[in-house]
Order: C-alpha cells, then structure tokens, then sequence
C-alpha cells in the first residue's frame, strides 16, 4: 500500500502545486481526475516516489520512502512504475524497449525477450515486434511505453492519460489488459480526463483541483457530484 | 617531398586527435555534472564556456608561450616549441566550445530520459548511462566540431609549437610557411590534403551516426 500523508509540492519553491493532500493506494483501479493544471500529474509523479514532496510524507507499506538511505530506496522503487503522458522511446527496436526495465533489474535477456513477447502478443500488438522505434506512430509508441511498463508486472502502475492517442479497439484492449493486471493484484492509479473511462473502470475516483483533493470515492459519487 | 607531406598530414592528425581526446577527457564529465546539477558554479563556467568559445587562437598560443616561455613560471616543464605544447594548446582552446554544446546536448537528453530511466526503476548512475547512449550521436558530432577547430587552428601551433620541420610542423603552418615563401602551389596542395582530411572524417562520422540512430 502507498499511503500519501499531508503532502506539499512545489516545482519553484514559492507556490505549491500540491497542497496538504492525503490518498490511500491500496487495491484496484484508482482514477485521478480534475481539470487541466489541477495538479494530477504532479499527484502522480510524487505517489510514484519520482518527486520528493516539499513537506508531508510518502509511506510504501508502511516505510517512509524518502526517509531511507539512498542505497535502500532502490528495491521499494522498483515495485512502482510510472509512465508518462508523452510516451518516451529509447533507440533501436521495440524490443529493446520492452526489455529495458527488465535488463535494468538483471532479468537474463533470452527471458527479457520471451517476457517481452508474451507481453505484446497479451496486448494483440504483436505485429509492433520487428519494427523500429523511432517508425512508429503516435498510438504505437504510447502501446510500447505501455507495454514497457506492463512488461515489468509492477506491484503499483501509475498511468498519466494512457489511452490518449488509441483508437478505439486499442483502447478496448489496453483497458481489458489494465482489468487483467489489476485483478491479478496490482494496483493501478491513472490519471485521465475520460470521465467514462474513471466511471467504467476504476473503483474509486480522486478528484483534484488547484492542487487538493476536493471528492474522493466510488465513480458515481464522485463524477455525478 | 610527398614523404614530407604525408609525415606533416600524419603529425597534423594525431597532435589534433590527441588534443581532441584530452579536452573530452575533462569537458564531457564536467558538462555531464553541469547539467545534472544546477548549481551557480556550474551555470557561471557555463556562460564564461559560452564567452570563451569563439576565443581568438593567437590568444590562447600567446598566454601559452609566456606560460612556457625561459622567463615563464612554467619554463622548467620544458613544453615550449614541442607537439606536446601544441596538444594541450589545442586541448584548452577547444574546451570551451566542447563544454557549452555538450552542456546544451546533455540538458537536452537528461530533461527528456532520466526521469523516463527512473520510472523505469534505473538507479542513478543506469539513468545516466542510458542519458550518455542515447545523446551519443549528438555526443560525436560536437566531438568531431572540436576536432575540425583543432585541426584547422594556427596560432597556438604556430607560436607554441614554433614550426620546426620533422618535429612540430603541422599542415596549417606549412601551408603559412608556403605562403609567406611565395610557394602558392605547395600551399595549395597542403591546403586540399587538410580539407581531404576533415572531409574524410566528417563523412565517417555521419555514417556511423546514422548506423548509431538505428
């Protein structure tokens, strides 16, 4: 469980972006929504352990992250992920994308690949395997950092407006995959402005303007408020 | 004379190369820490980087010879008028433009892949790796800007190397010597042999950059 306590965020050190928010990540598909610049993204990045709050605390089963020694962090970090709105590929092939994370925490490579493939044959993108990494489209390149991410079968995924760029079929299969994951125990947080999509799919919805969190509950108390 | 030219074109490429490969040896990582930092220190040696860039080279060989020179402080290293003096000459003339653009390259890369590397669970110094391969191609490039200032200069290897034949001269003083000798033929040849060169070597590295940006 992450457990985020009073937390303040500012980029400049003179205005907070965020400010005195509390929020339980503890089960299921948790939507984040609120209007452009309310502060989900931030929200996101500092529940991701990628931001260090100004003040309050980040708790990730119960041990204050950024109260660890550096050397310790890195294995509570990598039970987290998180992926960005704009998707950002590395050079070379899909493949080597889709391994990276995996190599990162010395997964052999012949798994690495066979993980990787698995992965984007779940996805019904198979076809993305061969291709190159700076030939694909707008909606292939959000698939891989997804993929990227799944790849890896992070205990908590936190996902800044994945489905942007998709088509629809696209995005049918990514929510399913999404359902899939998070029925197998992972804790999915995204961010998103698809009311429908907070509605269908999350279990709890956290509404965020101007940096506080202002509703939090079930998609229908919150988004028919 | 062919042999001559050929033993001028091959000191001319290994002074510059040598020169080149020192002043990367001390600008990448201190544009690398520069950028990652953001201290005031590092963003002051980035502007007086920027101020010094287009520094005149008769400048930098003159601060050079008095360094070096009998009545310099630094006369007993004994550098003066020896192709070592013309590669750390070269060296400190070319940092400047190597630490502003690899400070630009680096900015660049980082704001875009260290924090995507972290999200990723990279530790810092696998973020930063993944920072140095993917701004390699760019990495190369400005390297090989600082190699073409290096080769093409003339004052520091003219005033601290001194031009002696078979020791320190190098194409472009030849070319000055040919010159000033009236011998616009030689001057000439010399002149084609330093643009081969350049050329050669801009070319090789377009090539593995494009099988590098693969």
């Amino acid at each position: 469980m992450i457990e985020v306590k009073n937390v303040y965020f500012s980029y400049n050190g003179v205005s907070d972006v965020l400010k005195d928010i509390s929020l339980r990540i503890d089960k299921g598909i948790i939507g984040i929504v609120g209007p452009n610049g309310s502060g989900k993204t931030t929200f996101l990045k500092v529940a991701s352990l990628l931001y260090k709050p100004r003040k309050g605390r980040v708790l990730v089963d119960g041990i204050d992250f950024w109260n660890l020694d550096v050397s310790k962090r890195i294995s509570i970090k990598r039970k987290i992920v998180y992926v960005h709105e704009k998707p950002i590929l590395i050079r070379g092939s899909v493949v080597d994308n889709l391994i990276y994370g995996l190599l990162l925490r010395g997964v052999d490579r012949d798994k690495a690949l066979k993980r990787a493939v698995d992965c984007l044959k779940q996805m019904e993108v198979e076809y993305l395997l061969e291709k190159s990494a700076k030939n694909l489209s707008a909606g292939e390149s959000q698939l891989v950092s997804l993929a990227r991410a799944f790849v890896l079968d992070p205990q908590f995924l936190f996902l800044d407006e994945p489905l942007a760029n998709l088509d629809f079929k696209k995005r049918k299969n990514v929510l399913c995959f999404l359902r899939r994951l998070a029925d197998n125990r992972t804790v999915i947080v995204i961010a998103t402005h698809d009311q429908l999509i907070a509605s269908t799919y999350a279990e709890k919805v956290v509404h965020i303007e101007e940096g506080r969190v202002v509703r939090v509950g079930k998609p229908d108390d919150v988004l028919t408020f | 004379m062919y042999s001559e030219i050929i033993e001028i074109s091959f000191r001319s490429l290994l002074i510059s190369s040598a020169a080149t490969l020192m002043a990367l040896s001390w600008s990448l990582p201190i544009s690398y820490m520069i950028s990652s930092r953001q201290s005031r220190l590092g963003k002051m040696i980035v502007s007086i980087s920027n101020a010094l860039v287009s520094v005149p080279t008769v400048i930098v060989g003159l601060f050079l010879y008095m360094l070096f020179s009998r009545k310099g402080p630094l006369s007993v290293v004994g550098l003066l008028y020896t192709p070592q003096a013309i590669v750390l000459g070269e060296s400190l003339l070319i940092t400047p433009l190597l630490i502003s653009l690899f400070h630009d390259v680096f900015n660049e890369y980082r704001s875009k892949y260290w924090e995507m590397a972290i999200s990723l669970g990279a530790t810092f110094s696998q973020a930063a790796a993944l920072v140095v391969r993917e701004a390699m191609p760019r990495l190369v490039t400005v390297s090989l800007i600082g190699f073409g200032r290096a080769i093409g200069e003339l004052g520091v290897a003219l005033m601290v190397g001194g031009n002696i034949k078979g020791y320190t001269r190098v194409l472009t003083t030849s070319i000055a010597l040919e010159v000033s000798k009236g011998e616009f033929e030689e001057a000439l040849m010399l002149g084609f042999i330093l643009l081969g060169i350049v050329f050669t070597i801009v070319v090789a590295v377009r090539l593995m950059n494009r099988v590098l940006e693969r």
